[in-house]
């Protein structure tokens, strides 16, 4: 099997698992308690106010065939209108979508920056005090709840030291850079702890390979071994590790961006949930599926770059 | 008629009062600097609007701002009580209430230059009283027709004498709107030509809507052809610009405010209403409203579940309301900045009756509960929105003051839309609750607690044939005086019956920093910008 076919398969795979998780989250989201119209209507309109907008809706046409509305509109690439906001929902994903990849994307390359040097320092000096010190630090951070990283940024950064500003997400990308800094690395911290650990400990597994003694016996430069040789094979695990971490980082930017009030997909999902907004939790399920498979592939892409014998 | 020119004349008082009062009711004490003109305002909000119609609309969070975009005939006056003149300049009562004269204002333009024509007038309050579009019909049901007399005049021919008429003519859901651009709008309904109008409303209120980013922010611009006049004798609005930014978390909208990233924010939570006092860049405002929070109780002799309901008996209630020190609550839960409720209506209602109402008293509860049967005491449940500190607070103190008399109170936190379905299927014993008034009058909310066959007097079950009866005839009795006795006996019945818990009533709490002036929050809730204006 050559590497095309490879890849194709793996495509091939992404469209009826789409499905699937589409059909899922239509039938998860109602199988929640209470519904979208109460929700939106609230305590006070009467029954009578509820059975209209519940027609209105479609929300009283059988499951199967709501279900089969919603799988043909994927199909179509249409996903319907929030019923909080009277909008289509891939607007209103639209306008959010950027701040969130762009805050996603910001952390992960954060904790990657932060990362990386620190674990070749901690790996190199393996139980003295610079990798005692690190270590220490990125525990604290592992066991810290995001969002009270984020307040102690907010307070001590932003409103007390004035060198960022507190929350929003500013205009054009110079301002969005610097508005999703904090909240960037806030997602980044508990993130780079993980990686650091992970790789620390490849690059003391590749520390002792034959091949790594081989290189030296050979009379290679230090910062060539551990540039080409020790670095790349390190990197495999630490790159899978990346790559199933998207999700969680996307979950933590939940957190993040409310904290930080970036206008981000995450609060809106939150939001959608609580208000049983159907067409909105399904097409965020959806996207967010498609980027974490996305994700995975570019790992996977990765991977077989950094090592040949994946796809062969 | 007497009675009628007595409505007339509570109105027209109201209105000289309130063009003088208006700027008087920027409550912090220091001297008001002149109005300053141009410049942009960042206010900060909790959660954004949805739907920014006024007759399909259901959410405070579009009601509260809809009129700064949007003008009624009549509007609401600052304390929220009367009515003063709006697109209507006059208005006669007639032929014993049954006919109701407007003189609409002269020169009056939408956002968009379109002169306001008498036919718009007609079209919207027709809109406003079709029964199958939105929730809020009901606040104009008694209209039996609306006729353009003549270029400025409206004539409304009413069903019945309506004594809300007035108050109902300055609440959101009659605003007026450009008829011929409402129906230039895309789509084949009503439903969705008011979808894509509220894109880009445009209405005849202070300001114009620009730009809206869903849950982001909202961003309005100065109408120039506002009919209002300032301080200066200018058209009104101050401000060239005024931005909502949608913060949904409390503390960092605060601490936005602190920085000075936005000039102004609602909902400050009550417990840190003293920590911006004592700031001194900020200005915290707390505004008379008609919020009332309370918790209600299944009063059904059975539970859904078909045991036995101890919350049934009068006496229980009565006691679970001794029970309970408000003002040891209002301590803990607002840290003193509520008020003990007096009535199930807000002081700041029309015709609310001030009455005792349970002064803690643990011998009585304990009497009254050994009276009932249950000596021991008894267990029971609330259910609260699981996440809200402030309802946590509210039933924690709660099941503590009721420990002393035997009753174990059980907390069930769900989120909001688990709890509106087992509320609206009535399978609960009790729940925590808020409510704040729409319309200036006490029959709304009357309806939703006292009276059954609305929503069954807040789900509770509660039923009393004479409360029913009063409300009924309260619809159309025209004579003040008589009007208020009902009321009155409403409030006393209700209290002696308790089918909630009475618990306190809560101000607005905004805050701006000292820059940010002229920000008005009437007791119904309307954000009032108006005459805002930031200094250097």
């Amino acid at each position: 099997m050559n590497r095309g076919t490879w890849l194709l398969g793996r495509l091939a795979q992404i469209v009826p698992s789409f499905l699937a998780i589409g059909g899922l989250v239509f039938v998860l989201a109602r199988l929640l308690p209470g519904d979208p119209v109460s929700a939106v209507l609230g305590d006070r309109a009467s029954d009578a106010t509820i059975a209209r907008l519940t027609a209105q809706l479609g929300l009283d046409r059988s499951i199967l065939s709501q279900l089969f509305g919603f799988l043909s509109g994927i199909l179509q690439g249409q996903l319907g209108d929030s019923i909080a906001y009277r909008v289509p929902v891939t607007r209103l994903i639209g306008e959010r979508l950027p701040a969130t990849l762009m805050l996603t994307g910001f952390a992960l390359i954060l904790a990657i920056v932060i990362a990386v040097p620190l674990a070749f320092v901690a790996a190199l000096r393996e139980n003295r005090w610079p990798d005692l010190v690190i270590r220490g630090v990125f525990q604290v951070g592992l066991s810290t709840p995001v969002f009270y990283v984020g307040l102690l940024l907010l307070t001590g950064l932003a409103a007390r030291a004035r060198l960022f500003p507190v929350g929003g997400y500013g205009e054009g990308w110079l301002e969005h850079l610097w508005y999703l800094f904090l909240p960037a690395l806030t997602l980044a911290f508990s993130f780079a702890a993980i990686l650091m650990r992970s790789l620390r400990s490849a690059i003391l597994l590749v520390l002792t390979a034959e091949f790594v003694d081989f290189a030296r016996s050979k009379g290679l430069r230090p910062g060539l071994i551990l540039g080409r040789h020790v670095l790349r094979n390190a990197l495999i695990a630490t790159v899978t590790l990346v790559g199933l971490h998207v999700g969680s980082l996307l979950g933590g930017a939940v957190i993040t961006e409310s904290v930080f009030a970036v206008p981000g997909v995450g609060r809106l999902m939150v939001d959608s949930i609580f208000a049983r907004d159907y067409p909105v939790i399904q097409a965020l399920t959806l996207i967010l599926a498609v980027l974490v498979s996305l994700a995975f592939l570019v790992t996977d892409i990765v991977q077989m770059w950094l090592d040949p014998r994946v796809g062969r | 008629m007497e009675t009628i020119k007595g409505l007339t004349r509570r109105a027209s008082l109201a209105l000289a009062a309130s063009f003088t009062a208006l700027p008087m009711l920027g409550i912090s004490g220091q001297a008001q600097a002149a109005p300053v003109r141009g410049g942009k305002m960042i206010y900060g909000r909790y959660a954004d609007s949805m739907f920014l119609d006024p007759v399909l609309n259901d959410a405070n969070v579009d009601i509260w701002v809809m009129t700064n975009l949007f003008d009624t005939l009549l509007q609401p006056t600052a304390d929220g009580t009367g009515v003063q003149p709006g697109l209507a300049t006059k208005w006669m009562l007639e032929d014993g209430g049954k006919k109701l004269v407007l003189t609409l204002r002269e020169g009056v333009k939408f956002a968009n230059g379109t002169p306001m024509e008498a036919s718009d007038v007609k079209w919207s309050l027709d809109r406003a009283r079709n029964p199958k579009l939105g929730p809020w019909g009901d606040l104009v049901s008694s209209i039996a027709d609306v006729a353009v007399t003549n270029p400025s005049t409206i004539t409304i021919m009413m069903k019945t004498p309506d004594p809300t008429i007035l108050a109902a003519l300055a609440t959101f859901n009659t605003a007026i709107l450009p008829q011929k651009l409402f129906e230039a709008a895309a789509g084949a309904t009503d439903e969705e030509k008011a979808k894509a109008f509220a894109e880009r409303p445009i209405g005849t209120g202070p300001f114009l809507l620009s730009d809206w980013k869903r849950e982001v922010s909202m961003k309005l611009v100065r109408n120039p052809h506002y009919w209002k006049k300032g301080a200066d004798g200018q058209a009104l609005p101050y401000l060239d610009e005024l931005e909502f930014q949608i913060i949904k978390d409390d503390s960092t909208r605060l601490l936005k405010l602190k920085a000075g990233e936005i000039h102004g924010t609602e909902l400050v939570p009550l417990t840190r209403v003293k920590e911006l006092q004592a700031d001194p860049n900020l200005r915290m405002e707390l505004w008379p409203s008609t919020r009332v929070v309370y918790l209600s109780m299944n009063n059904r002799p059975k539970l859904k579940d078909g045991s036995a309901n101890p919350l049934s008996n009068v006496k229980v209630r009565q006691a679970l309301n001794y029970a309970v020190n408000k003002d040891a609550m209002i301590a803990i839960v607002t840290q003193g900045q509520g008020v003990p409720m007096t009535s199930f209506m807000s002081r700041t209602t029309p015709l609310y009756f001030k009455q005792d109402l349970y002064k803690v008293d643990v011998a009585k509860a304990k009497a009254l509960l050994a009276e009932a049967g249950f000596p021991q005491g008894f267990e029971t449940s609330t259910m609260l929105v699981s996440g809200n500190q402030d309802q946590l607070n509210i039933a924690t103190a709660v099941q503590q003051m009721w420990a002393a008399v035997g009753v174990k109170l059980k907390l069930e936190p769900l989120d909001n839309a688990s709890l509106t379905k087992r509320y609206r299927a009535d399978d609960f014993s009790m729940r925590t609750g808020a409510w704040t008034n729409d319309i200036a009058d006490p029959g709304q909310i009357t309806s939703y607690f006292a009276y059954f066959p609305n929503i069954g007097s807040l789900h509770t079950g509660f039923q009393n044939d004479r409360i029913d009866a009063l409300y009924k005839s309260s619809l159309e009795e025209i004579d003040p005086a008589k009007r208020a006795a009902q009321y009155k006996e409403i409030q006393e019945i209700y209290a002696v019956q308790a089918p909630i818990l009475f618990l306190f009533e809560t101000p607005y709490a905004v805050a701006f920093r000292k820059n940010a002036e002229g920000f008005v929050q009437i007791p119904l809730g309307n954000n009032l910008f108006e005459a805002a204006y930031v200094t250097k």
